[in-house]
């Protein structure tokens, strides 16, 4: 993996929220290509270390550099950054006024500036990668869980990002509509998408993750390879943290 | 119609004076020696006004006459014969001449306020009406003539009358003054309130205290036409009022909640000083301040920048309490995806603002709908202002009931509308059925061919999904259906 282009660097980040220290120096390199999912314990920070990747924190110290770029440092064009990194939350939020195709259309019309044409068609493609093709004029309140979420997939998918975070895509979903957003990410991943996933599923982690990252109040605990990670633990905290899911 | 007859009715007066002093001046000006002098100059010709809005002179019912003139002869005048109009009734009983002078309280100038009745008799043949004196009367007397219960032929018009005077000399001298009334054509409205009042039935219910004073059948219906005009100035008003207040209300919802503290400021003074004071005063300060100030507004377009200022500042505070309900993850994911500020708020929060806000946007245009009726205060012609107009005539508080029906018209459907609103509002967060307002023409997609994609993902969840969705489709179209 190290060989390969280093989309996101994280350089001793610090986030704080008043008095209260979410992020104590983060160091990470995400590479092309790679899937790299965050565990860890609730409040660990994983959330926000995803969301000051997409700058939706304003970070209380350190550096990340986008494609090399350093996007803490001051005039950084915040619009078009995003517009290279998607973003999957945990509640969906898709466009309720909006049908799934206006849902992914919206902004590659009003960023990208593409035709209506141009961007319904990518739109028709990007649902139909996620499996959502057929639902394409029904409204977000019409749709499943599992269902939203695979057009918000589709909605991040069609802006051609360079990078995807998942922040705890299935969380908010029943059981049973878990397999099928957990698919989509899959292959997604399998396509080659970097992707930087925040999870509670070991299985997911297990199998699609290439690099797993284990937080603790704010600070990297332990970083392997899916292999390395589930198999050989280094840590005692990662030992009684896959414990604690084992059982 | 109100404005019109008075304007008509002063200019008529003002030409009637003009007039009487052109003619007055006639008589010792340099033509004097043209014209056989004019035996009187005539001051005021005039009828009762016996509509139920109180200002027009209607045909086919009872009015009085009213003719004032100033003598000018230097032979007495001893009577008098008054031609009326082909169609008109008239009698002689009640008719009265009257010697207006000089009650001294003035001095130098005769103010006419001494009344002495003169001894008249007189005399009716076909439209003539005929006077003699017995009383001796002054060369220069002013005297004041009145016939009773006249009437007019219905289809009304600017009837013309027909005067001359006899003289103690033995002439008689024809008045060349311009004797003309005018006369409204008696509405069908007014027909039918005269109709009703011959009723029996109409008169056993007006019998009844209360329900003449409320509800008196001729008035109601009598007074229904003129305070529809009113209707039609509050209905503009607020049509005017109500679309320029909207703009005005998302703007300063966005000022409030800028992130400049000198605009947020601005906002936040300007909505609390509206919403913090009557509108009633503000009424007052603009409709009797400005023309102090020497600013002049017509009184209704005031008061549409009245309504219009005042509805901003509560819409602000609508949109305000909308755009801070629609949740922060909306603008998140707006914002993720690149979209700025501004994009987000036009294009992913106003939409969803707005249908929120309908049922409380729908009960501020019924509040401002009301409001107008406060605008009567400063002479402006609306619902309340015409019906206070009749009220103050007849006597009768029907036309206040003929109002309320007015305002009724219009508040009820509306309030029932914002209930048929909030019960979709709420069947749609229970269900989560919304109502797509983007036109769906454009997507061509086959809805129902997605068995091979979910088949590949979840076969089991797709085929319930599927049953699911149908269902909420069949939800969807009998709402369409019961709407539509």
């Amino acid at each position: 993996m190290d060989n390969k282009e280093v989309i996101y660097q994280t350089v001793d980040l610090h986030k704080s929220f008043g008095e209260l220290n979410v992020l104590n120096g983060i160091d990470l390199d995400i590479h092309k290509g790679e899937v790299v999912v965050i565990l860890g314990p609730s409040g660990c920070g994983k959330s926000t270390y995803l969301r000051c990747l997409n700058l939706l924190e304003n970070v209380t110290s350190g550096k990340i550099y986008f494609e090399g770029n350093d996007i803490t440092s001051k005039g950084v064009n915040v619009n078009k950054l995003r517009s290279k990194v998607g973003m999957v939350f945990q509640q969906f939020n898709l466009f309720p006024h909006m049908n799934a195709l206006k849902n992914v259309m919206v902004a590659q019309q009003r960023v990208l500036k593409r035709s209506k044409e141009e961007a319904k068609e990518n739109a028709l493609r990007n649902l139909d990668v996620v499996g959502m093709k057929g639902r394409a004029n029904y409204l977000p309140s019409q749709l499943s869980g599992g269902q939203q979420q695979r057009v918000a997939i589709a909605r991040a998918l069609a802006m051609d990002p360079h990078v995807i975070l998942f922040d705890e895509a299935t969380s908010a979903l029943d059981p049973e509509l878990v397999r099928e957003v957990l698919q989509v990410m899959k292959e997604l991943a399998q396509s080659g998408m970097t992707m930087v996933v925040v999870t509670h599923e070991m299985q997911f982690a297990r199998d699609v993750g290439d690099t797993i990252v284990l937080l603790n109040d704010g600070k990297i605990e332990e970083k392997a390879s899916a292999y390395e990670f589930f198999n050989n633990p280094k840590s005692q905290i990662t030992k009684d943290f896959l414990g604690h899911y084992s059982e | 119609m109100g404005y019109a007859s008075a304007i008509k009715s002063a200019l008529f007066k003002l030409i009637l004076v003009l007039l009487a002093i052109a003619l007055a001046s006639g008589i010792f000006g340099s033509y004097a020696s043209c014209f056989v002098a004019e035996a009187l100059s005539t001051q005021r010709f005039s009828a009762r006004p016996n509509s139920d809005n109180g200002n027009d002179v209607l045909g086919g019912e009872k009015t009085r006459i009213n003719w004032e003139f100033q003598a000018n002869e230097s032979a007495p005048i001893t009577g008098f014969t008054l031609v009326f109009p082909e169609g008109t009734t008239f009698n002689e009983e009640d008719a009265s001449v009257t010697l207006m002078d000089d009650s001294g309280t003035t001095p130098g100038e005769n103010d006419h306020l001494k009344r002495v009745p003169i001894q008249t008799v007189y005399s009716i043949d076909n439209l003539d009406f005929s006077a003699k004196f017995l009383n001796e009367v002054s060369a220069d007397a002013y005297l004041e003539i009145r016939v009773q219960n006249v009437i007019f032929p219905q289809n009304g018009g600017e009837l013309m009358f027909k005067a001359s005077v006899n003289l103690a000399n033995g002439d008689i001298v024809e008045v060349r003054d311009l004797l003309q009334i005018n006369v409204k054509s008696f509405s069908f409205a007014d027909k039918l309130a005269k109709d009703l009042s011959e009723q029996d039935w109409v008169k056993a219910w007006n019998s009844n205290d209360f329900l003449r004073l409320f509800f008196n059948p001729p008035v109601l219906v009598s007074s229904f036409p003129v305070v529809m005009q009113g209707f039609f100035t509050a209905l503009a008003l607020v049509l005017c009022a109500y679309p320029c207040a909207i703009p005005l209300g998302l703007l300063l919802a966005l000022m409030r909640m800028s992130k400049l503290r000198l605009i947020r400021a601005i906002g936040s003074i300007y909505v609390n000083i509206i919403r913090g004071t009557p509108f009633f005063l503000q009424l007052y300060v603009a409709f009797f301040g400005l023309p102090l100030a020497g600013v002049q507004i017509p009184s209704f377009i005031l008061g549409f920048i009245m309504l219009f200022l005042n509805s901003g500042a509560y819409l602000c505070e609508i949109f305000r309490a909308g755009i801070q309900s629609i949740p922060d993850g909306q603008t998140e994911a707006s914002r993720s995806l690149g979209m700025s500020s501004f994009q987000t708020m036009f294009f992913i929060i106003i939409p969803q603002t707005i249908r929120r806000v309908i049922p409380t946007m729908t009960n501020e245009f019924i509040l401002l709908y009301k409001d107008t009726s406060l605008l009567a205060a400063v002479g402006v012609m609306e619902v309340v202002m015409y019906a206070k107009t009749i009220v103050a005539s007849t006597g009768s508080i029907t036309p206040y009931i003929v109002a309320a029906f007015f305002y009724l018209i219009i508040t009820i459907p509306l309030a029932s509308l914002v209930g048929v609103l909030e019960r979709k509002l709420d069947v749609s967060k229970a269900a989560n059925n919304q109502v797509n307002v983007l036109d769906e023409n454009d997507i061509s997609v086959n809805v129902k061919d997605e068995s091979d994609i979910d088949g590949s993902i979840a076969p089991s969840i797709a085929l319930g999904q599927t049953q699911v969705t149908l269902q909420e489709d069949k939800n969807l179209q009998n709402d369409g259906a019961k709407n539509g």
